[in-house]
């Protein structure tokens, strides 16, 4: 109303955006090998690359908790699985992660349990890919929690294979991984249609 | 160095015009400024002369480093000297004795705070009329431009028809200034301050916003649930959120209805995150400071302070796969949440070996990794969240998705 040339009042800095946390099944990240990182700074984030064509640095995962492993001596860990409608998840806990450490050691199988972590790859000496689940978080949940995700996976995972054509990630996972999307689109009908009994 | 020649010159200026000065009552003034200020010589000779020509009221327009083009309201600058020609349409009670008058002058552009100095000796304004304001200074005070009126401008009243209508803003396109808005006064909040008449909030189509009224004489409370225009209030910001000051303003009262924007947005998404400083809270009880206590119970501003309130409350990421948003949960959806009341909470911290530990790790329990539908106030990525509650499955949603998954390989 003023309108007198008032300078742009300076804003709180909002140069930290939290990475949100993707949604994906088993199957699909069990698939996942590209992994990158986005800048040269010891700092910057880590990405693995989802086959249906988005970069991911946190997961956000709820399924059944069927075996945990206490692992190590001086640098206790856990490893634990967790499944899902689609295959498993290897997840793990260590003394980096010691809030997610103390709960995973509350926690029995098995048990439905809602993960927030972060997905790495890893290569075996013998070659093989493996990719594991980070945990930063692992609270016991109900099955409404865990039927509420299959709900939210599918339709991110739809919203993935939807995504229109373009963009340097989307190109990028064409090519590694050659994806079938209808195998992708079956793997959230088989999903969701455990659902329904 | 001589200023006889210097006090010769301002004197003969003063005589030309048929009044007698003190050449050397000058001359000290000069040796004054100069020596004992470090004036520039030339610099003195102008204040002097100025300061005579005030005193003598001669009409002295060369004098002023220029007075100013005259503009309107709207396109003032800081840091420049102007004229401009506006009706007073407010006035306020002078805050300190060196100031005679501040209100708010307004032209068909827009309208500006203004400040007339004691010391500028100018006629007394009143609210309605038109004036003619010569070599004022534009000031910035808060990043705003205001109008000071000082002993080098003149005030002149000028006849002119004043029919001026203010334009009426949406509260949520307000800026920091001078602001007029249509807005229906949605609640009263208890005054915070002996002298505050009446705080609350009012909402527009647009928006709410914030606002004081303080006591001051012919000053009315406001009726909740009445639509009013406001002209000429003042908009402040603090902490990136703006409110009005409505002691300037004129309040009309109108029979309308507004169907007002809550302001609010709802979000859906997983809690990721719960942050340290959920959970029982210990706030300093000092009137007006509510903050946060530390673990030996040490607040930032008033020092140790052992009777604290206790205090529930969430603060956490929710996250719907794409966007997230930090969380600010208060005590009574907390308590709905968890199915913990703040009375339970203390207890249960008073009686654990973990302590208010203890119950964050009771809320971390249950609220963690659920699905949330927040409603609030969303300010950068934040949200003060005034309604939760946890979404449970749907079975429509399934029935779409499996239509949308099926649909193409069928």
């Amino acid at each position: 109303m003023n309108g007198n040339g008032k300078p742009a009042v300076p804003r709180r800095d909002l140069s930290f955006e939290r990475e949100p946390a993707r949604r994906v099944f088993a199957a699909e990240l069990r698939e996942t090998r590209v992994h990158f990182k986005d800048g040269e700074d010891e700092k910057s984030p880590t990405y693995v690359l989802l086959p249906s064509g988005e970069r991911c640095n946190r997961i956000f995962i709820v399924g059944t908790l069927t075996e945990k492993k206490k692992q190590g001596e001086q640098n206790l860990f856990y490893r634990a699985r967790v499944v899902d409608p689609t295959g498993t998840f290897f997840i793990m806990a260590g003394s980096y992660q010691p809030e997610a450490m103390q709960q995973m050691a509350r926690i029995e199988p098995p048990a439905f349990v809602a993960v927030v972590g972060k997905p790495t790859v890893y290569e075996t000496p013998d070659g093989a890919v493996l990719i594991s689940v980070r945990c930063e978080s692992i609270t016991v949940v109900d099955k409404d929690v865990r039927d509420c995700w299959i709900l939210d996976a599918a339709a991110a995972t739809l919203d993935r294979l939807d995504l229109p054509d373009g963009g340097a990630d989307r190109e990028r996972a064409k090519k590694e991984y050659s994806t079938d999307p209808a195998l992708y689109r079956k793997m959230v009908y088989d999903a969701l249609a455990q659902l329904r009994i | 160095m001589d200023f006889s020649e210097t006090a010769e010159r301002i004197s003969l200026k003063i005589t030309s015009k048929g009044h007698s000065v003190d050449t050397a009552g000058i001359e000290k003034k000069l040796r004054r400024l100069v020596d004992e200020f470090g004036v520039p010589a030339a610099e003195a000779e102008r204040t002097v002369t100025n300061e005579l020509m005030k005193e003598y009221d001669i009409p002295n327009p060369g004098a002023l480093s220029g007075s100013g083009e005259q503009k309107s309201i709207n396109e003032l600058v800081p840091g420049e000297w102007v004229t401009i020609e506006g009706r007073i349409v407010a006035l306020s009670s002078s805050p300190s004795p060196a100031i005679s008058q501040t209100g708010i002058i307004s032209d068909n552009t827009g309208a500006v705070r203004f400040v007339v100095w004691s010391k500028a000796n100018a006629p007394v304004m009143s609210t309605g009329k038109w004036y003619h304001i010569e070599s004022a200074v534009v000031d910035e005070y808060r990043g705003v431009a205001n109008i000071k009126v000082h002993s080098g401008s003149t005030v002149k009243e000028v006849e002119k028809d004043g029919a001026l209508i203010p334009a009426v803003t949406p509260i949520a396109e307000l800026s920091v200034g001078v602001g007029s808005v249509r807005a229906k006064v949605l609640q009263e909040w208890d005054t915070t301050h002996d002298r505050m008449l009446q705080s609350g909030l009012l909402g527009d189509e647009s928006g709410t916003i914030k606002f004081v009224l303080w006591k001051e004489e012919g000053k009315e409370k406001l009726v909740p649930g009445t639509v009013y225009n406001i002209f000429y209030a003042l908009v402040d910001e603090y902490n990136g959120r703006h409110s009005l000051n409505l002691n300037t303003s004129t309040c009309i009262p109108e029979e309308g209805d507004i169907a007002v924007s809550s302001g609010d947005t709802t979000v859906e998404g997983a809690l990721v995150h719960l942050a340290p400083g959920s959970g029982l809270i210990k706030r300093c009880p000092v009137e007006g400071c509510n903050r946060v206590l530390s673990r030996q119970n040490y607040c930032p501003v008033h020092e140790i302070q052992p009777k604290f309130n206790y205090d529930l409350r969430i603060k956490g990421w929710l996250d719907n796969g794409v966007k997230t948003w930090e969380l600010l949960i208060q005590r009574e959806n907390v308590e709905l949440l968890t199915g913990m009341t703040l009375e339970q909470a203390r207890e249960l911290a008073e009686n654990n070996p973990l302590g208010m530990d203890e119950v964050f790790l009771r809320v971390r329990e249950t609220v963690l990794g659920r699905y949330l539908s927040c409603k609030g106030r969303e300010i950068d990525q934040r949200i003060l969240v005034s309604q939760c509650g946890f979404t449970h499955f749907d079975p429509t949603r399934l029935a779409d998705l499996l239509n949308r998954a099926g649909g193409e390989t069928a």
